[in-house]
């Protein structure tokens, strides 16, 4: 099943000989189980496509559909709620409120959303399971380390049910062991049958995605996807689990 | 080299016959480096005219070896020793680069995606095995997995290095002077 869907969709500033094209018409489908990564240089329409994917910006040309729906047809309210119920965002800059503990954060979108707070905290407790913090809830953002804050902001963005998760350089601040901590938690989320799109200039967290689609000055140049690797297949069956001594002592 | 120090750290733990000193040692490297019997045999020749290790009297067929005290000195040396890269980037693809944007007449851009888009395919190969594995139980595997991930990205990097540099020089070209 598609979620996401660019038909044709373009984004420009302008119009005549002072026009700005920040991204041709793009064509793009992406399936309920992908994860599709986005790379590119700085100005190629990595975080234009993301956008209007996420609702946050109209395209100028074509089509953008969101689990079958045309955003074009939707008012600025229609818009915000499909941004709390169906479309969750993670940035670089993590924008979770300090006032807030981990829970309250998490919570929030549903809370605004009408739904009862007793229920929005039960089930900001669980999408704060899903991401392995049940015990840090009470905590405040100050108080988390920053891919423990990155974790928090993945289950606010996933909080409700939503399953489309857009990410904009989500690992950008992190060391590699923790980024690729948040590349797991981007990975089940798709094997469980949602859909993340991810922006991201690090090849290594690139590598995580089933697509990985090169954009060059607006318009998509090529696409990457795993490639066949029969020499890594015989290292795994020469890899046996436990080490083990050479031999007892004589 | 590694497979000479390989042998002499397994011998470092405890006294050993060929055939172990051969499994232990594509157990421990990841399963990256099959080596042959032979040439298990032939290096521990050369530690043993090295006085390195020594055979233990045998009691039959096979011969057990252990590791000498001049032995443990080499492989401690060995240890301590950063490893630095031996010659200057030689590989084909840097060289591939560097001639494409000599001859002026190659499409160096064109060339650098498809290489990137080859490294990434391979990035994304090895990334499915690193998330397939037991981060308790494979961890010399998962070591080894990183080395040609890094390596890989590094690769990629150095590919959008490139294309920067060569854009930079466009621009300033076109630039009135």
């Amino acid at each position: 099943m598609t979620l996401v869907q660019l038909e044709g969709a373009a984004r420009s500033f302008g119009t005549g000989h002072t026009q700005v094209v920040a991204l041709h018409p793009t064509t793009l489908a992406v399936d309920a189980g992908e994860l599709v990564a986005i790379m590119g240089p700085s100005g190629s329409g990595k975080t234009t496509l993301l956008s209007l994917v996420g609702g946050l910006d109209r395209a100028s040309g074509g089509r953008v559909l969101v689990e079958g729906t045309d955003l074009a047809t939707l008012k600025p309210h229609e818009l915000a709620i499909l941004r709390r119920r169906t479309v969750g965002y993670v940035f670089q800059d993590l924008n979770l409120l300090a006032g807030l503990t981990a829970r309250e954060n998490v919570s929030l979108p549903l809370e605004l959303d009408g739904m009862p707070v007793a229920r929005a905290q039960a089930e900001a407790l669980d999408a704060l399971a899903s991401v392995g913090l049940a015990e840090l809830g009470d905590r405040f953002p100050d108080d988390l380390s920053g891919g423990e804050q990155q974790r928090v902001a993945i289950a606010r963005a996933l909080v409700g049910a939503r399953r489309i998760l857009l990410a904009d350089e989500p690992t950008g601040a992190l060391d590699s062991m923790t980024g690729e901590s948040v590349m797991r938690l981007l990975r089940v989320h798709c094997d469980g049958g949602g859909t993340a799109i991810l922006v991201t200039h690090d090849a290594a967290h690139a590598a995580w995605a089933d697509r990985v689609v090169f954009l060059r000055d607006g318009r998509v140049v090529d696409e990457a996807r795993p490639a066949p690797n029969p020499e890594l297949a015989t290292l795994a069956t020469a890899a046996p689990a436990a080490p083990a001594a050479p031999a007892a002592p004589a | 080299m590694s497979v000479r120090y390989g042998l002499l750290s397994l011998l470092a733990e405890a006294p050993a016959h060929g055939y172990q000193l051969k499994t232990a040692f594509e157990r421990r490297t990841g399963g990256s480096w099959a080596i042959n019997i032979g040439q298990v045999y032939t290096t521990l020749q050369r530690l043993e005219r090295d006085g390195l290790v020594s055979a233990l009297p045998t009691d039959g067929d096979r011969n057990d070896y252990r590791i000498t005290a001049s032995g443990a000195v080499a492989l401690e040396t060995w240890f301590a020793t950063p490893v630095v890269a031996e010659a200057p980037a030689r590989d084909e693809l840097t060289i591939k680069v560097l001639l494409a944007v000599a001859a002026g007449d190659v499409d160096v851009t064109n060339l650098i995606q498809r290489q990137r888009r080859a490294s990434v395919e391979q990035l994304q190969a090895y990334t499915r095995r690193k998330a397939q594995a037991d981060p308790q139980q494979d961890i010399a595997f998962l070591i080894l997995l990183d080395a040609l991930i890094f390596r890989t990205e590094a690769e990629i990097r150095w590919l959008d290095a490139c294309e920067a540099r060569i854009a930079q020089l466009t621009r300033t070209a076109k630039e009135p002077s």
